[in-house]
């Protein structure tokens, strides 16, 4: 069962989990596009993210009955499948500052740190955080890690991070507390593209370690 | 031109902001006490949307190298010499030193026919994490310069802003919201707790969001998978303090939201001083909605 909450007065929150899977992402992604395909009066703009939707509207032309059974009616009704796309390749310079301290939390070497997060394809799962950034899943076990214990006031545009089960890209300098195992020079946000955005949510990618 | 002689503790020109790019992780941004830039623009004659300087704390100087008509609203400026929420005509030379904001803790410095710099994603709004928008891509600094542009939508107002028509400037603070969109990360009785605390501004703040202390509150909460956020969402942080968000919020965040402040309210957010107390108080949307009514009436009675 959904859960649709309010969240303030011009939103209402979809959230169909709790945890962090393709399928729950899928359905995010379906019932983003199921609804801006209707285009529902009054709906004004949407955000996913993992496992819920935010949903903007205007009060003066919808009220939250009236939306919320518009999205209950897609409830049951969609496909989770994430449309196969291609995989973008990330290169990546791993030589980020806390590569030996990861190796020595997880009793590998760098090098195997290096192998394991370079092993497997990644969803993006969100761009949320900061413009730009790319929360992406889910980690090899051997690699879950916590976050720093406190936060760097900046991390540098273009570094490649984990924490937890996630691995992301620090599209633009900012303070954050994941553990930085490398850097990218791939350009994830330029204000003025269209979209202002490399990724979205559902895309693949596969970090590519610099020879 | 508006030459920048000294900035002040944080100026940025900001207009209505540019929602409907959070999915991209951009924030809304915008003037934080919303309400109160409207009225300097309208107290000119400028569009709704016309760009707008916003000061924080202690405001800029400015030297106005033409004639303008300019309008300060917000937060006091007891030291600027110049009365606000009333339009003015100043010569070629005038220079405005707005000094220390207080009581309130913004205001809003408007120009007739609004700061001219570029659109950028649909606003000149400076989104500082994004290092773009707002003329320069950062806060205002000595020796910046600032066209004024051409747009105007009516003559500036010549009567001042009717006191009756603004909203409060100083604490305690008594802010609305909606509960939610967590409750099940919190127990049954936690917001009727929090809405009876006086919660403690402190001086962890900036336009992204305000840390509050809860005194003789501890509230628990559990951890929630990385979530959308909204301007006003008050976020429950593992220590149990508070964080509520402002303009330029992370559009996503992973403490739970135990209530929402109300849009009608957010301006009382962006005033409030560390050292302010604020309460609390669930309305609910019939409510939030004839709060905002109330001053759209103000800003445009005919509507």
């Amino acid at each position: 069962m959904w859960r649709v909450a309010v969240a303030g007065d011009r939103a209402l929150l979809v959230t169909l989990g709790e945890t962090i899977d393709p399928s729950l992402l899928g359905l995010v992604l379906a019932l983003d596009r199921a609804l801006s395909d209707q285009r529902p009066a009054g709906l004004v703009s949407s955000v996913p993210a993992y496992a819920s939707l935010l949903c903007r509207y205007d009060p003066a032309i919808t009220d939250v009955t009236r939306l919320e059974d518009v999205i209950r009616q897609f409830e049951g009704r969609l496909d989770a499948a994430i449309p196969a796309g291609l995989v973008t390749e990330v290169p990546t310079q791993y030589d980020g500052p806390d590569l030996e301290a990861v190796a020595h939390k997880t009793n590998l070497t760098p090098a195997d740190v290096i192998d394991a997060h370079a092993s497997r394809e990644y969803l993006v799962y969100c761009i949320g955080f900061a413009p730009g950034f790319t929360y992406c899943g889910t980690l090899p076990d051997e690699l879950v890690v916590p976050r720093l214990a406190s936060p760097r006031v900046r991390v540098p545009t273009g570094s490649v991070a984990i924490a937890g089960r996630q691995t992301g890209i620090y599209a633009l300098a900012s303070p954050g507390g994941w553990n930085l195992i490398g850097r990218t020079d791939l350009r994830l946000f330029e204000a003025g593209a269209t979209p202002p955005v490399r990724f979205k949510p559902g895309d693949r990618i596969r970090f590519v370690p610099n020879r | 031109m508006i030459e920048v002689v000294d900035p002040g503790r944080y100026t940025s020109i900001q207009d209505r902001g540019r929602p409907g790019f959070e999915r991209f992780g951009i924030p809304p941004g915008g003037a934080v006490d919303w309400f109160a830039a409207s009225v300097a623009n309208h107290l000119v004659g400028n569009e709704p949307d016309a760009a707008l300087i916003e000061a924080t704390t202690s405001g800029p100087t400015l030297r106005f190298q033409s004639e303008a008509t300019i309008a300060v609203t917000g937060g006091h400026c007891p030291d600027a010499g110049f009365p606000s929420w009333r339009a003015h005509r100043v010569d070629a030379g005038f220079a405005l030193d707005l000094g220390r904001v207080s009581p309130g803790l913004r205001s809003y410095i408007a120009v007739r026919g609004g700061i001219e710099v570029p659109l950028v994603l649909g606003s000149r709004s400076l989104c500082a994490i994004g290092a773009f928008g707002g003329g320069v891509g950062r806060p205002l600094q000595k020796g910046d310069r600032l066209a004024i542009g051409a747009t105007v939508s009516s003559p500036a107002v010549s009567e001042q802003w009717p006191e009756s028509h603004r909203l409060p400037i100083r604490g305690p603070w008594e802010v609305h919201v909606v509960p939610g969109p967590h409750p099940d990360a919190f127990d049954p009785s936690a917001f009727q707790r929090l809405s009876a605390t006086a919660c403690l501004v402190t001086p962890a703040l900036d336009r992204m969001g305000m840390r509050l202390d809860t005194p003789g509150l501890r509230l628990d909460a559990t951890e929630i998978l990385t979530t959308p956020m909204t301007a006003g969402a008050i976020q429950v942080t593992p220590s149990g303090g508070l964080i509520a968000l402002l303009a330029d919020h992370p559009t996503t965040g992973g403490y739970p939201v135990i209530a929402s402040v109300i849009t009608a309210d957010l301006p009382l957010l962006g005033q409030a001083r560390p050292g302010d107390t604020v309460r609390f108080r669930d309305v609910g949307l019939a409510e939030a909605a004839r709060l905002w009514r109330r001053l759209s009436g103000w800003l445009d009675p005919s509507a």
